[in-house]
């Protein structure tokens, strides 16, 4: 919907220093009111006039949502920490560098500079019909443009289908699962609620119109990387058109560890199939305690992908998954393609 | 306050989506207004009742009738509680969410739903075969009636004629639930190409966007219309005086004093069977006769 | 040419700092071009660090930075080509990092240091290293999106000065070329670092 206009329709801007300043102006504008984080989802909407807030509140000025810090061995990522400098720190790198190349993986290098990691993770869906404005399921209606036998649905999901056939486009989502990363959020009524990143993506059957479980009012303020995971054996895979810009067709992500050539814990998620990342617990459940070999590999790929509902466009994405979870329990050298 | 709810398409049409949900509250409290009115008529009214007297003497004077009377046969009763249990169903799978409490409730929505079709399509060859499928109906045969109760209600002792097997607000009852009841089954059956189910490929465009915004507006009048037409049939189903009628719908029987004290047996004639009905599992006096009123 | 050129855009720029500073005489209205602002949002008139100079501009507050730097500010040297955070031709460095100034609101950037194509050369209209590198390997072709390559390559060289052609590439890699013409572009940007480097 790249179409030039002049500028955005007018809006009043807010630029508040504390999450509480920024969750009054919420409060008073309610359904009015518009939370810019990078601004690289939020312009888009604004832009193509599809939304159209009265009052756009920025976090960019709340000090205390940026910065990684140390804590109780693990991490703090404020959410408003931008995707490059989670990429350029040694603590991620050194302990958990799944979020460093699902992270580097994202868009282009200028919108890694601006992008954050909260609103990566807490973005929008990007099926077009629901982008360009038709009144679709998520947008509130009771329609989905994009799951009908002559839709342009080639991007869209294979699992979970509930109604919206559109998938999550986070990167970071499916690494921080993996991690068993906690989601500090700020309540509408100014309490703390911790989610685990699992639980913090909610699919269409639970609430067509979100793609988090964020109420109205509330706000992601830091996303915690426990120590359980860190140093772990990582695999991270995004598969896409192009190299840079385009979101995954499908990713996986996978932490584990072994004892020998045994898989004793794994951890393992995609995207770019579903509504919300999905965490394949099955597919964990198999895997542990088998020895890491080809074998093991096939008998996972085959239940990550089992119950796939490919649409008119998108069945390429039923092999694609089952090798990227293949390559994910495997490494992409050991792990022989199959269509 | 907005009674429709619209959506935009690309070319800034409107588009009609949905009822708006004001209307389940609105039909809430219409349930619930209707509810507390009732019950304070009832606590203040002179309804007039049968004297004890009088049904006395028709009880003696009808001896010749069995201790108890068949209402409902096991199969009506059955199907009024699979009914019930879809009906319930439906409600809580599609307003639950409405209201705040969200859960993955489309599948659970169209199995109930397909359930209460296939129950009501039992419903209609059964009553039409086996039961009496005039006695649920109202007409103008039951202008006297009317007149009869709206005057019992006000207190006069009055000798017009009594309710055959089902009473006038039972008869109005039903004629209401059966036309919306059909409006919602009808719409949601269409409704159900919309969404992913295992019968069909799912088509949006089986009809034009306004024939949509009209099917899915009716749906939801449908379902806000059961909201406080089921709290009112809850309503009256708990009411102390006709427990004795939601007592038959469980156990089927009703007990030759209601039924002469309640009912015009000219109306709803009861005959004699030959033999005892299984029908009356929990019956304790086993020899009592049974008679099954033409149904 | 080059000389009356720039001087074209001088006075497009002091016509620009008249506009916004005329806009001062109007504070106490309330209304400024007939946006009101509701309590506690931002004072549309700001102060702006562009090329080293200190910028009072009156900006709207859906107004972002590419379209304040060209209309505003006479820096028509930033480009618009997507407007949507998906070509680069409109990148600028703020606080040295290389941003798209098409998908920044310009009140977020406020006291920030920004840097477009025209903050670039030296002192007397000397080039900077990589502009004269895209000179001297004649780089581009139609050069639309010469102002977003060179940017996101001055940023990306002031963190790494001395990269691979790859390290390069995928520094640039958010910007587009419709020319096709990425081979020469890498060329003469790597050219680029190599005189940054032997300037220093």
């Amino acid at each position: 919907m790249a179409v030039i206009r002049d500028v955005m329709p007018a809006f009043e801007l807010f630029q508040p220093t504390s999450v509480e300043a920024a969750q009054a102006v919420l409060d008073r504008y309610g359904a009015g009111a518009w939370v810019l984080a990078g601004g690289l989802d939020s312009l888009d909407w604004l832009k193509d006039r599809i939304r159209r807030p009265q009052a756009v509140v920025d976090l960019g000025a709340i000090a205390e949502l940026k910065g990684i810090r140390e804590r109780d061995g693990g991490l703090e990522i404020g959410a408003m920490t931008t995707l490059t400098e989670v990429v350029r720190h040694p603590g991620v790198r050194e302990r958990y560098a799944i979020l460093l190349e699902a992270a580097e993986a994202a868009a282009s290098p200028q919108i890694r500079n601006q992008a954050t990691i909260g609103g990566n993770v807490s973005q929008d869906a990007r099926c077009w019909y629901y982008r360009a404005g038709w009144p679709c399921y998520r947008a509130g209606g009771n329609i989905c443009y994009a799951d009908t036998p002559d839709a342009i649905n080639r991007e869209h999901a294979i699992l979970g289908a509930d109604r919206c056939v559109a998938v999550n486009p986070s990167d970071t989502a499916p690494a921080l699962i993996v991690l068993d990363a906690q989601m500090v959020i700020r309540t509408a009524g100014g309490g703390e609620r911790v989610v685990s990143a699992e639980d913090y993506f909610v699919g269409p059957g639970i609430d067509i119109t979100r793609m988090t479980v964020l109420e109205p009012g509330a706000l992601l303020t830091a996303i915690r990387l426990p120590r359980t995971w860190a140093g772990a054996q990582f695999y991270f895979e995004k598969i896409r058109d192009r190299q840079v810009w385009d979101f995954a067709l499908v990713s996986v992500a996978s932490a584990m560890t072994t004892s020998g050539s045994t898989i004793e814990r794994i951890r393992i998620a995609v995207n770019g199939v579903a509504a919300r990342p999905l965490r394949l617990r099955a597919v964990e459940a198999v895997a542990e305690g088998r020895p890491r070999n080809e074998a093991t590999a096939v008998v996972a790929a085959n239940l990550a992908v089992e119950g796939a509902q490919p649409l008119g466009f998108n069945a390429y994405k039923v092999p694609l998954m089952r090798n990227l979870v293949k390559r994910a329990i495997r490494g992409v050298e050991a792990a022989a393609w199959t269509s | 306050m907005d009674i429709l709810t619209w959506g935009r398409n690309p070319w800034d049409q409107p588009v009609l989506t949905h009822i708006s949900w004001n209307l389940l509250w609105a039909a809430l409290f219409a349930g619930l207004a209707f509810l507390v009115a009732h019950a304070s008529y009832m606590i203040f009214s002179a309804h007039r009742k049968r004297h004890a007297a009088e049904t006395d003497a028709m009880e003696i004077a009808r001896a010749d009738l069995p201790d108890r009377i068949v209402r409902h046969s096991l199969p009506a009763r059955l199907f009024h509680w699979l009914m019930a249990a879809a009906m319930f169903t439906l409600l809580i799978t599609a307003f639950l969410p409405v209201v705040g409490l969200r859960f993955p409730w489309v599948t659970w929505h169209w199995i109930a739903g397909l359930t209460l079709t296939g129950s009501i399509l039992f419903h209609i060859i059964h009553a039409t075969v086996w039961l009496d499928f005039w006695s649920i109906w109202v007409g103008p045969r039951d202008l006297p009636e009317l007149r009869a109760e709206l005057l019992r209600d006000l207190g006069h002792d009055v000798p017009g004629p009594r309710p055959g097997k089902y009473p006038l607000g039972n008869r109005l009852y039903h004629l209401a639930i059966v036309v919306v009841a059909l409006v919602a089954v009808v719409t949601g059956l269409c409704m159900m190409v919309r969404i992913r189910t295992p019968f069909f490929t799912r088509n949006p465009y089986l009809f034009s966007d306004t024939t949509w915004g009209v099917t899915y507006v009716d749906h939801g009048l449908a379902g806000v219309t059961l909201v406080g037409l089921v709290i009112a049939h809850v309503y009256f189903a708990a009411r102390p005086e006709k427990w004795w009628i939601t007592k038959a719908m469980i156990l089927g029987w009703i007990t030759r004093r209601q039924y002469l004290e309640h009912h015009d047996p000219d109306r709803w004639a009861v005959r004699q069977l030959p033999t005892p009905n299984s029908a009356t599992p929990n019956s304790t006096t086993p020899n009592s006769g049974l008679a099954s009123p033409t149904l | 040419m080059s000389l009356s050129r720039r001087n074209f855009i001088k006075g497009v720029i002091a016509g620009g700092a008249a506009a916004s500073s005329a806009a001062y005489l109007f504070r106490g209205a309330g209304s400024l071009f007939g946006q009101t602002s509701a309590p506690g949002s931002v004072e549309r008139l700001l102060s702006l660090t562009v090329n080293g100079q200190t910028r009072r501009v009156d900006v709207l507050k859906q107004e972002t930075l590419a379209m304040t730097l060209r209309y505003k500010l006479g820096l028509t040297g930033t480009k618009i080509g997507c407007d949507r955070a998906e070509c680069g031709a409109c990148t600028v460095l703020i606080d040295d990092v290389p941003h798209y100034s098409c998908s920044v609101l310009t009140h977020t950037v406020r006291g920030r240091r920004i840097v477009t194509i025209e903050g670039l050369e030296g002192p007397g209209g000397v080039l900077h290293p990589v502009q004269q590198a895209v000179v001297d390997e004649q780089g581009f072709q139609c050069a639309f999106c010469l102002p977003g390559f060179v940017m996101a390559a001055v940023g990306a060289l002031k963190t790494n000065p001395n990269p691979t052609r790859e390290e390069l590439a995928h520094a640039v890699s958010g910007n587009l070329c419709r020319c096709q013409d990425y081979d020469k572009i890498l060329t003469s940007l790597l050219r680029g670092a190599e005189y940054m480097r032997r300037t220093t």
